[in-house]
């Protein structure tokens, strides 16, 4: 089984876990780096590696308080990658969680989830 | 605030190796802010000086805490809100303060400084000892001991000086110079005339807050903080929509202005006029990247926000490489924050780079 990444957030970047053995994925925090690929790009190759022999069932959180538009492209990269999961007759979930009182990051969870083809919940926390 | 406004201050402030400038109301997350904002931006040059900055840039803002007899509290800023700026020109760094003033008290504190600024640094001395020693504290504390310090600390003059606005309060402008004293072929003074047209013209185009420097991320970090600490009474949604815009043009410059003189140089000006949040920037950009650029905001323009928004989640779906990377993705889901248009202007310079300057309305 793939090993567990986790990252501590700091100001402008998130926090990180992705945990198979205890089924946590979970990403969190505020995102405004400067290049998105650079940040990403090991969480992307975790991710990719994982879809080939996932968990029976994977939900994905997540909850920003807010990202850049470099980070964007990435999160909708990481949602194309969890879609193969469905592939191999697994199941994946994302939950978009959002404070209640946040239009933009609600606005910006449905946006993701209109280009999704997965299941995709926006929770109001 | 006008892309000729952008130009006309980035141009008023050319010598400056960076520069700040802030009104309205003060408190410390601001003073926080702006100390981090200046230490970031230091050039190595004068990082023997970055202790003694900070200590005068927190006296300079207590002094208008001490001085400021100003009767409007979270209202709009007016012509004669306290006003705050650091500076950095050739081997000295200026910290400028202004604020009203009760007419009455302004024979006191010229006596005060005209005081500290004639004495010698054996009498300025003795001069500290008396008045820490002397019982007597006048009512609002202090009796000029930060004066006595600002001079000790600078071992330079306090220039200053009163502008009389009614019968009752006056602007009282001050002017804290710190050299660096290992810098070769040292720059000339610059007039306290200069800071008073600084402020006014920062005031009379409602500016809230001006940072001219290099914006690397390490720069803009503390402005972010800084517009995010000053929101804190409009709606989250207008908070998040400003704070976004700004994250995508502050790191639009930090990656595609030009190079001069191995900085990429910028200026930003946030401002509120007939209740509405305005900001500008201005940089320098590659000539040969105009034109592209040129169409880019034209087209973006030209869309509505359903067109736009279709756009943006074609390009999260499918990317899209440009060679300037994410700008198409940035300069869209800039449009579609705002409401008016992206006003613009690009001003060739050299045949080598232009000014590009930008102004938005929330």
């Amino acid at each position: 089984m793939l090993g567990r990444l986790h990252i501590q957030p700091t100001d402008d970047l998130p926090g990180i876990i992705l945990d198979p053995k205890n089924g946590e994925f979970r990403i969190w925090g505020r995102v405004i780096p400067e290049d998105g690929n650079k940040f990403f790009k090991p969480i992307l190759e975790w991710v990719e590696e994982y879809v080939e022999n996932p968990n029976p069932e994977t939900v994905f959180y997540i909850k920003l308080d807010y990202y850049n538009s470099s980070t964007a492209r990435m999160l909708s990269k990481l949602i194309m990658i969890l879609e193969h999961i469905q592939e191999v007759n697994k199941k994946i979930k994302v939950v978009w969680e959002y404070s209640k009182d946040d239009e933009v990051m609600y606005e910006r969870g449905d946006e993701l989830k209109s280009i999704s083809y997965l299941p995709f919940e926006l929770k109001p926390l | 605030m006008t892309t000729g406004t952008i130009f006309n201050f980035f141009n008023l402030l050319k010598e400056d190796g960076i520069s700040f400038a802030y009104r309205g109301s003060f408190s410390n997350s601001v003073l926080a802010m702006a100390t981090e904002l200046i230490k970031n931006n230091m050039d190595e040059e004068h990082s023997k000086l970055r202790n003694k900055l900070s200590f005068l840039m927190i006296e300079s803002f207590q002094n208008i805490a001490r001085y400021a007899d100003n009767d409007e509290e979270n209202q709009d800023p007016t012509p004669t809100s306290d006003f705050f700026m650091v500076r950095n020109v050739g081997n000295i760094f200026f910290v400028i303060s202004a604020n009203l003033i009760d007419n009455d008290k302004v024979p006191l504190v010229r006596d005060r400084l005209t005081k500290v600024n004639t004495l010698t640094k054996k009498e300025l001395n003795e001069f500290y000892r008396e008045v820490l020693t002397n019982k007597q504290i006048n009512q609002k504390g202090g009796a000029g001991l930060g004066f006595i310090e600002m001079v000790r600390k600078t071992e330079d003059k306090l220039p200053f000086d009163f502008v009389k606005v009614n019968e009752e309060k006056s602007m009282f402008f001050m002017q804290i110079q710190l050299r660096n004293p290992n810098v070769e072929n040292p720059s000339e003074d610059v007039s306290i005339e200069d800071a008073k047209f600084i402020q006014k013209n920062i005031a009379s185009e409602k500016i809230l807050m001006m940072h001219k420097g290099s914006f690397s991320q390490d720069a803009v970090g503390p402005v972010l903080k800084m517009v995010e600490d000053n929101m804190h009474n409009m709606k989250l949604k207008m908070q998040k929509k400003i704070y976004h815009f700004l994250v995508e043009i502050l790191q639009n410059i930090s990656k595609h202005s030009f190079v001069l003189d191995g900085e990429r140089e910028g200026i930003f000006l946030m401002g509120m006029n007939g209740g509405r949040f305005e900001v500008g920037t201005g940089n320098y950009i590659a000539s040969s990247k105009v034109d592209s650029l040129k169409a880019q905001l034209d087209l973006v323009n030209s869309m509505d926000n359903e067109a736009l928004n279709h756009l943006y989640r074609k390009y999260l779906r499918e990317g899209r490489v440009t060679e300037t990377g994410s700008a198409g993705l940035g300069l869209i889901d800039l449009a579609r924050e705002t409401e008016d248009k992206i006003k613009y202007e690009f001003t060739p310079v050299t045949d080598e780079y232009s000014f590009f300057s930008l102004t938005v309305k929330f």
